[in-house]
């Protein structure tokens, strides 16, 4: 067997089934008698339901909110001080709320069958005026997004950390920039996905969900649809990307569950990509102004921000609005060591669906936020952008760092990788290159962003539990199972979509038993058989997942050592396993001796054997406030100021995520994570008229970045453990994306800045660029 | 209404409405899963599938139009020498993660190698452009592509082009 | 994301093509490679009755050179033109066109006459027949006429095309020696719809330059005072430039389209077209 353990660029396992066209999406699993489900859709942002009125002779395959009798609103409630619930139905219920908001549901033989039925259904609308911008919604006088509520505000936040009046006092420069990070799509290649089926035997529903999370989703469905979670069994088979999307609980499968029991018969529901860009949970949305207070060499001594999202009409389950402007202000000092922040975080409504976590959560756009006020800094204090950071960055010798917002930095050595970052970046000759000028007059631009991301956490403080969000991740269970042909089968609780955790779950059984990856199966995404652990995001599963594995595997160490201790004679105490084996003083047994003495030749087994056998259930619970990766992004643009095009000529990350257990993994979630970044900064905007009508309804308007998009980044790699986890692992999954809106934002302007032009919205589109330099031609 | 189609290799005959595409047909009557539908209007590529050799989008084809024609999929590529370098180096390079556009950046990639023997990294992500990946960042399946040129048509092949 | 239900017939000649169409005029719609139709039909904007299957006719594949004119038929596909299986008339700039088109497995299926047809302003095709003076064969059980290509589009998605008939061929003339070109394109990434497409064409040792301008929000417009600033360069300076930009904003004003362009959009254009025009006169 080659090395095949922690820290090997060991090739993907699950790349076999997908090359050869046999992954299984839930849109390849088809049951016998299956119906397919489909939803009319409102055509208006804002407007009340004045009646409704079902096909003639079809009326039994057609439903409303009405008729989904035991079916409970979607509900989440946080403890936020003064949050205003705003129940999530199912299908909407007297009013609309956003142009897409599912209003009936409908059932045939077909999809296409389906959705003639929905041609045959009528609705009466009495359009109201729209929310649409988040400033304007709460002004008073603003048309109200729920009529029972005051104003159109979910929560307001509010923050004060560390003695802000001293850093006010004391500072030399003050800085204020405003960031608008616009609306966006997850984009996932496969849209939703639920095919739910009654088993009359059992009396128990099987939901084939495209899911991240498949025992939340099992909890959420059992509240939701008011049936037992022993009735309720979730599989998450093949999912096609998630990004966050996938973690929350929509309507759609909730009213497809139903509708399973209600006819009898297996229903199919397969979200579509008109669906998916327009009806589906968008991200993003932000809005800053961030106020740095800095001494006369730079160094910040406090941070005022304020954070808005506009989080759409709902606020969903699990996760609920206000907690991507909630992520904000306790991350608002970023990599740096500042000891004042004062901030507001306001979670406004609007007639939009509602916003949920994406790659980075809230965190590509509070880095968006602090990293352009780091260069606006720089620009008042006069050195270089790296120089400004650098004189800020937490040390190394100050780990662990307790944040003024007390988050426990772990590890690392932040200032060296913004180091290396301007190493492998060449700023000199960027600097060189710039004074030359570009023979095609595109103007040259250097950008930087340095950040942390907090990884596996949920526990401690400014997080999920101290948030009162019914779903909170921390503990993670994994099952080890030796077979009886001495291979392994292991068991865990989050689920792997591009990750690659059956690969990397392997490599960590085998650095703790030594057994050959390819002898390890994988198993999850099925609540019969991984019945607890979370699921998949917050970049956790390797930290909590992994670690359970970990454990689980040190547990079965003892009853394989003991059984082959017996088999080799020897004491308990002189033998070890590894490589596969048990070895004694006198020779060795493989594990299939092992398996075959514990699964069927009883008399061959220790009088004082485990009556667990060969099977080890572990839990790991990861560190309160998880562990914190680090990155440097460094980019080089040309602008083309005729055009307002933006290229990337050049861009480099120093990563730091711990101990990796499969760098080319990690290097895949990095470049897959840029990709989206760069999407983020230059292409992706949802957006929608002032009547509430969505304008990027397709993907020839909705744009995602292609392969002529992502340039040839360079990867240097720094590993420090972590002291709080297995191995010293972190989380890496959404790293990423969170730099490149700021990097890429801090390069174009530093393109324009002899121009007096500054861009800090997303994305950078060329119009909005060209529209950056006019202003500025316009101002002098 | 009746359509005849050579299915990876195999006579297949469906009755199918009119208005059910090539990628339909495919999935739901053949139950072929390998090929996907992403976006249903010709932009994500997921549903390249070959039709006389030619890449093209099996979700904007009516099942009925590819009648008398002859359609490979991803589960047809049995035993044919370069798909089986391009699966080594998309392995290799770690070109795909959730695996949902793969079977259309196989499509894809399997063109370009056999049609753009000369390709650089510039022209293969042009001819990428019309197949979308959520998860890998691209430069992976560049690479896979890259490695699978200078392997079926060796590593001089954009010198003797420039010779040539 | 279904097509709604419709009956489908594949004619086995354009005859019988012809007189299908015209005996279902208004309910019937042409469908040659589906690569604008399909997606229409896919999210139901179009709902046609019939869809009459022209993607197989031989009469509409045929290609031919004449003394005066290139004839591509309507149904040759844009991957044909792109290899060059068809001959190129504009110097190359059909080759050109042709393989910035969308994508490789979309040019494969779609047709250049199915893209006229369809009329999408950001299209590529009609701003380049537009610029080579091209004509258009027009067919229909009634008979045949031929049209200017400037005079084809009437509108977004709209063309002088009676519901009976269908476009048979386009025929590019031929001069004694290929004309200059220039052809830029200015669009989120590669295979996007552009925001501008610009094409010059200059004839005649520069004599003659004609400049036509479109992109996702306009329509295909010919830009004669921006062609005559174009004819008489003999060299490209940084003045030129501002001579197109004048040139461009009495085009954009004759055509009463100034107003509805952002600073912007027009900036963008502007851009486009001088791109297009300096490589025309380099060429």
């Amino acid at each position: 067997m080659a090395k095949a353990g922690v820290g090997e660029r060991l090739r993907r396992k699950e790349d076999e089934r997908f090359l050869y066209g046999r992954g299984q999406y839930v849109s390849d699993i088809a049951l016998p008698g299956m119906l397919h489900a489909v939803f009319l859709r409102s055509p208006h942002a804002h407007a009340r339901i004045k009646s409704t009125r079902k096909p003639r002779g079809r009326e039994a395959r057609v439903f409303f909110a009405a008729d989904l009798e035991g079916v409970k609103p979607i509900r989440s409630s946080p403890n936020f001080p003064g949050f205003k619930g705003a129940d999530f139905p199912v299908l909407a219920v007297g009013k609309v709320r956003y142009a897409g908001e599912a209003v009936a549901m409908a059932v045939a033989e077909s999809p296409a069958a389906a959705e003639d039925l929905l041609r045959d259904i009528e609705v009466e609308y009495e359009p109201l005026d729209a929310v649409m911008d988040m400033k304007r919604a709460v002004e008073p006088g603003s048309p109200r997004v729920h009529d029972e509520w005051t104003d159109n505000v979910f929560c307001e936040m509010r923050f004060d950390v560390g003695d802000f009046e001293a850093a006010t006092k004391a500072a030399k420069h003050v800085v204020t920039r405003e960031c608008r990070m616009n609306r966006q799509t997850p984009m996932p290649l496969e849209g939703r996905a639920c095919l739910a089926s009654h088993d009359r035997r059992t009396d128990e529903v099987t939901v084939y969900v495209s899911t991240q999370v498949p025992v939340p989703a099992q909890i959420g469905l059992s509240s939701f649809l008011g049936i037992s979670q022993r009735r309720l069994r979730v599989i998450s088979p093949d999912v096609g990307g998630a990004f966050g999307l996938k973690t929350f609980l929509d309507g759609e499968t909730v009213a497809v569950t139903w509708a399973a029991l209600h006819l009898g018969r297996p229903v199919r529901w397969i979200q579509d990509r008109y669906e998916h860009l327009v009806c589906d949970a968008n991200c993003r949305d932000h809005w800053y102004r961030i106020t740095g207070y800095a001494n006369a060499e730079g160094k910040l001594l406090g941070i005022d921000c304020e954070a808005w999202c506009d989080t759409g009409a709902y606020s969903p389950w699990p996760w609920p609005a206000g907690i991507e402007a909630g992520t904000a202000p306790s991350n608002m000092q970023g990599p740096y060591d500042v000891q004042a922040v004062r901030a507001r975080a306001m979670t406004v409504a609007s007639n939009k669906p509602p916003v949920q976590p994406y790659r980075g959560v809230a965190r590509p756009g509070v880095c968006f936020a602090h990293e352009t006020l780091m260069d606006a800094l720089a620009l008042a204090v006069g050195c270089e952008p790296h120089e400004i950071r650098l004189r800020n960055l937490v040390r190394p010798e100050q780990m662990p760092y307790r944040t003024v917002s007390k988050k426990l930095l772990d590890s690392g050595d932040y200032p060296e990788a913004m180091r290396r970052a301007v190493q492998m970046i060449d700023v000199t000759a960027v600097r060189a290159r710039q004074r030359r000028g570009e023979p095609d007059g595109r103007r040259i631009g250097l950008g930087f962003a340095a950040f942390y991301e907090q990884t596996a956490y949920g526990t401690g403080p400014f997080g999920y539990s101290a948030w009162g969000i019914e779903l909170v991740p921390g503990l993670e269970p994994a099952t080890a199972r030796l077979t009886g042909d001495g291979e392994l089968v292991v068991d865990v609780g989050v689920h792997s979509h591009g990750q690659g955790h059956e690969t990397i779950f392997a490599q960590i059984a085998s650095e703790i038993l030594g057994i050959d990856p390819e002898k390890v199966t994988l198993r999850y995404g099925d609540t019969s058989i991984s019945t607890a652990g979370t699921g998949t995001y917050t970049s956790r599963s390797t930290v909590s997942g992994g670690g359970a594995v970990a454990t689980a595997c040190k547990q079965l160490k003892a009853p394989i050592a003991r059984i082959g201790a017996h088999l080799l004679q020897a004491k308990d105490s002189e033998v070890e396993v590894r490589d596969g084996r048990v070895f004694g003083p006198k020779g060795s047994v493989s594990f299939a001796e092992i398996g075959r003495a514990w699964y069927h030749h009883p008399e061959e087994l220790p009088p004082n054997v485990d009556p667990q056998g060969l099977t080890a259930v572990a839990g790991y619970k990861a560190v309160d406030g998880g562990v914190f990766s680090y990155s440097a992004h460094g980019v080089v643009v040309a602008v083309d100021t005729d055009t307002g095009a933006v290229e990337i000529l050049d861009y480099v990350i120093v990563e730091d995520c711990g101990r990796m257990v499969n760098p080319l993994l990690v290097e895949g979630q990095i470049i897959g994570g840029l990709a989206g970044g760069i999407g983020n900064a230059l292409l992706e905007e949802s957006v929608y008229d002032e009547r509430g009508q969505p304008l990027s309804a397709t993907l020839a308007d909705y744009h995602v970045p292609g392969a002529s998009s992502i340039p040839d980044v360079r990867i240097a790699h720094m590993e420090t453990p972590s002291p709080f986890s297995e191995f010293g692992m972190k989380g890496v999954g959404e790293s990423g994306a969170i730099g490149p809106p700021a990097a890429i934002a801090n390069a174009v302007n530093d393109a324009l800045c002899p121009l007096g032009a500054e861009i800090l919205e997303t994305p950078m589109t060329p119009k909005r660029v060209l529209a950056a330099i006019r202003a500025a031609r316009e101002r002098r | 209404m009746k359509v005849t189609l050579k299915l990876n290799g195999v006579e297949t005959v469906g009755d199918v409405e009119p208005r059910t595409s090539l990628g339909d047909f495919i999935r739901e009557h053949e139950r072929l899963t390998g090929t996907h539908l992403g976006c249903e209007h010709g932009v994500c590529g997921a549903c390249t599938v070959l039709i006389d050799g030619r890449p093209m989008r099996s979700c904007l084809m009516l099942a009925v139009s590819a009648d008398g024609r002859e359609v490979r999929t991803v589960e047809g590529y049995e035993g044919d020498a370069v798909m089986t370098a391009i699966r080594r180096f998309f392995k290799e390079c770690h070109a795909l993660q959730c695996g949902f556009c793969t079977p259309g950046m196989l499509a894809t990639a399997y063109d370009i190698a056999n049609r753009l023997p000369h390709a650089d990294r510039a022209r293969i992500r042009m001819e990428l452009s019309g197949n979308l990946c959520r998860c890998t960042g691209y430069l992976g399946i560049i690479d896979a592509i890259e490695k699978s040129l200078d392997h079926i048509h060796g590593t001089d092949r954009r010198t003797r082009k420039e010779a040539s | 994301m279904k097509p709604a239900g419709f009956d489908y017939a594949r004619p086995g000649s354009l005859d019988e093509a012809l007189r299908l169409l015209g005996d279902n005029a208004g309910r019937g719609r042409l469908l040659a490679g589906g690569q604008s139709l399909g997606p229409m039909l896919n999210l139901r904007l179009a709902t046609p009755e019939l869809v009459i299957d022209i993607g197989r006719l031989r009469e509409l594949q045929r290609v031919e050179t004449t003394d005066g004119a290139l004839v591509i038929g309507a149904g040759v596909c844009h991957a044909d033109i792109e290899d060059g299986r068809v001959p190129d008339a504009a110097g190359g700039m059909l080759r050109r066109v042709a393989a910035g088109i969308a994508y490789r497995a979309v040019r494969n299926r779609g047709t250049i006459g199915g893209s006229l047809a369809h009329a999408d302003p950001a299209a590529d095709w009609p701003p380049v027949m537009i610029a080579l003076g091209a004509e258009l064969d027009i067919a229909s059980a009634r008979g045949r006429r031929r049209i200017p290509a400037a005079d084809f589009a009437t509108g977004v998605l709209a063309t002088v095309l009676e519901p009976d008939e269908m476009i048979e061929a386009i025929r590019i003339p031929r001069a004694a020696n290929a004309p200059r070109w220039g052809h830029y394109k200015i669009a989120a990434k590669p295979g996007d719809f552009a925001e501008s497409l610009a094409v010059v064409v200059i004839h005649k040792n520069g004599a003659v330059a004609q400049a036509v301008l479109a992109g996702r929000s306009q329509v295909p417009i010919v830009l004669s005072e921006t062609g005559r600033a174009i004819a008489g360069i003999r060299a490209w300076s940084s003045d030129q430039h501002a001579a197109i930009a004048t040139g461009l904003d009495a085009d954009l004003a004759q055509h009463g389209v100034d107003a509805q362009f952002s600073p912007e959009d027009r900036a963008i254009h502007l851009a486009c077209v001088s791109r297009a025009a300096r490589e025309a006169i380099a060429s």
